[in-house]
């Protein structure tokens, strides 16, 4: 049956030719174009993790939904402690997060303060490489602010100017100072940029009563692939649960929905491409067989099931199929290999991120060799679907009907 | 026979919004007087212990309000300013006069229960929200606040619950905009001051932290009386901070 089915599709040269062709490039697009969004959305998370947002977070359950004093770590040292035992981890750091009012001589607006531990925090974020002006902070920073750009230009100072400092302390009662810009940064996210002024913990902690407190701890890991089995490391160590130890997954969740989302839309545009395939394969191959129905009349009347029928078809597209296949799959694996080492680079957007420092410019392709074999499968079930129709049209003639069909 | 039901009713409707009007501005006449002094003690609950504060406060009308702190000793001498309901602080330990944005005003005051807003618009439930009686019992009446289309308040709406002896509220209940209880104004103890009814004992609570709220205690109220214009000006901040 395998050799009847292969002397068909060198006969039938023009079916087998297009139905090639056809697979080779749904297979191509298919691979490429999945390994560009994968890719693409890895560097979107990478470069979002790399500027503030940690890998792992651990907070009190509540601070996220409703936040406060009543919210805070209040043992930061003890959860360190655990957290040292733990392998896979790269860093980690606490950070107190405020919202508080900033006063220059001229204007004043809200800002979100973080107090920030400057050593661990440059091994962790890109904060300290967003660096624009001035200078980052260290352990023993004083009254210095670490100012995003917009911040600065809203309050319309510069390096060395004083701004006052209202805010709440931890225990609620009232907190003020005055503290110098040291040093400006820019990450390329606006609202970060004109919202936030870093300050050295140690300092903040004396002015906020926030000694050993927190609002959370962030955590970097060595490969993000592991994220969730540290994650349920951590749940098992820390053992409290008034705590929660979060992954980028939840807490970037607004990110993870519009990746998803995007995915989702991405998949349609290409089953719609795939679709048009399979119908033009289907037809080229319901063509095909309209033209051989006295010849499968024959072969029926001499003793040939339906079973058997179907079995020369199935191995007809099999073959094509597999023949598509082993020249597409090598060059698109070879194209995703390749993007994934050199990343496609954008003119004119390169420019406008290389400002920024710290954000990639690069668009990766994702080399996944168990992606690209889910990928092949699908052209394999895609074209055996297509024989369906064809197969039922036949069933629908008797032998002598077939025989006799011109 | 339609004109005068429809006449009737249009009538009657419009003398249950000036009803709920009037008591409005009863009640508003009794909070504020043509002036008002008091020295108010004030405890907040919040992280399981308990903090006090002593404030003097002088306004007049709508537009005019002094505060000083007077107690603890480490925020004494802090005085804030409200006039035509913008709002300046004055700290002095760092010598600065800072005005608070607006992006500011739902931020609370002190690390108390009450925001920046309360301080400033106070007079806003008369100008800035139409009334309407939606339950009246004896000497109790419910009446529904919500904003005026082009309103500048931050509430969704305000139920208010006023015993019509005193003119006085004893209870507010504050809404966001999506109909959801945000916070709770329960008044108690009222006096007689003068020709003015006030509740001298207000609780504040927000409905999401029942392990947390602020107590007021009016001890010293002085209405109509003269109070220095010069209370109301920008360099008071400094002035009578010390």
């Amino acid at each position: 049956m395998f050799s009847l089915a292969f002397k068909n599709i060198v006969f039938y040269k023009g079916r087998s030719v297009a139905t090639f062709l056809l697979t080779f490039i749904s297979s191509i697009l298919l691979i490429v174009y999945v390994s560009m969004m994968d890719g693409s959305h890895k560097s979107m998370l990478e470069n979002a993790l790399k500027i503030y947002t940690g890998a792992i977070e651990i907070y009190k359950k509540g601070y996220r939904d409703i936040g406060g004093n009543e919210y805070l770590l209040k043992d930061v040292e003890t959860i360190n402690k655990k957290l040292s035992h733990i392998n896979g981890i790269e860093t980690y750091t606490s950070r107190y997060e405020t919202y508080a009012l900033l006063s220059s001589k001229e204007y004043s607006t809200a800002s979100m303060i973080a107090a920030i531990e400057p050593d661990k925090e440059a091994k962790l974020s890109s904060i300290k490489k967003a660096l624009t002006q001035g200078v980052f902070l260290n352990t023993n920073s004083k009254n210095c602010f670490y100012m995003g750009e917009g911040l600065v230009k809203k309050l319309n100072i510069k390096l060395g100017d004083e701004v006052a400092f209202v805010g709440t302390a931890s225990d609620d009662s009232f907190a003020a100072n005055l503290f110098k810009l040291c040093g400006t940064f820019k990450t390329g996210s606006f609202e970060f940029d004109s919202t936030t002024a870093f300050v050295s913990k140690n300092y903040f902690d004396e002015l906020m009563y926030a000694q050993n407190k927190a609002s959370y701890i962030s955590i970097k890991v060595n490969d993000l692939k592991n994220v969730d089995t540290i994650n349920n490391q951590i749940n098992s160590v820390l053992n409290d649960n008034s705590l929660e130890s979060l992954t980028w997954k939840t807490l970037m969740k607004t990110m993870v929905e519009a990746m998803e989302v995007d995915s989702i839309f991405g998949y349609i545009s290409l089953a719609l491409f795939l679709i048009v395939i399979f119908f033009v394969i289907m037809i080229y191959g319901f063509v095909n067989i309209s033209s051989r129905i006295k010849e499968f009349g024959v072969l029926e009347s001499i003793g040939l099931s339906k079973i058997n029928i179907f079995k020369l078809l199935f191995y007809e597209i099999l073959i094509l199929t597999s023949l598509a296949i082993l020249v597409a799959m090598p060059l698109a694996s070879y194209i995703c290999y390749y993007y994934s080492i050199n990343p496609i680079i954008i003119d004119g957007i390169s420019d406008m991120y290389k400002e920024y420092g710290i954000v990639s410019d690069e668009i990766p392709f994702a080399f996944e060799p168990l992606r690209i074999f889910y990928n092949v499968l699908i052209i394999y079930l895609l074209n055996f679907l297509s024989i369906l129709y064809p197969y039922y049209y036949i069933h629908t003639f008797t032998p002598l009907e077939a025989s006799k069909h011109v | 026979m339609k004109k005068i039901v429809l006449t009737l009713l249009i009538f009657v409707v419009s003398l249950i919004a000036k009803e709920a009007d009037d008591i409005i501005k009863k009640l508003d006449e009794n909070m504020r007087g043509q002036n008002i002094s008091i020295i108010i003690s004030m405890k907040i609950v919040s992280l399981g212990h308990e903090r006090m504060m002593k404030i003097q406060s002088y306004s007049e009308g709508t537009k005019k309000s002094f505060t000083k702190i007077l107690y603890p000793p480490k925020d004494k001498g802090i005085t804030f300013l409200s006039l035509n309901n913008q709002m300046w602080q004055y700290v002095p330990r760092i010598e600065r006069i800072i005005k608070i944005p607006p992006s500011m005003m739902l931020q609370n005051w002190m690390g108390s229960d009450i925001t920046n807003d309360d301080m400033v618009k106070q007079s806003s439930i008369v100008e800035d929200y139409d009334a309407k009686i939606i339950n009246k019992e004896k000497n109790l009446v419910t009446i529904e606040l919500t904003p005026k289309e082009d309103a500048a308040v931050v509430w969704g709406k305000i139920v208010t619950i006023i015993d019509l002896e005193t003119y006085t509220s004893k209870k507010d209940i504050f809404y966001d905009e999506d109909d959801k209880e945000v916070r709770f104004f329960i008044y108690d103890k009222v006096k007689k001051f003068g020709k003015y009814y006030i509740p001298t004992l207000w609780r504040i609570e927000s409905a999401d932290r029942k392990d947390r709220y602020t107590e007021i205690l009016l001890e010293d109220v002085k209405y109509d009386t003269e109070i220095s214009q010069e209370y109301f000006k920008k360099s008071a901040l400094k002035r009578f901070s010390r």
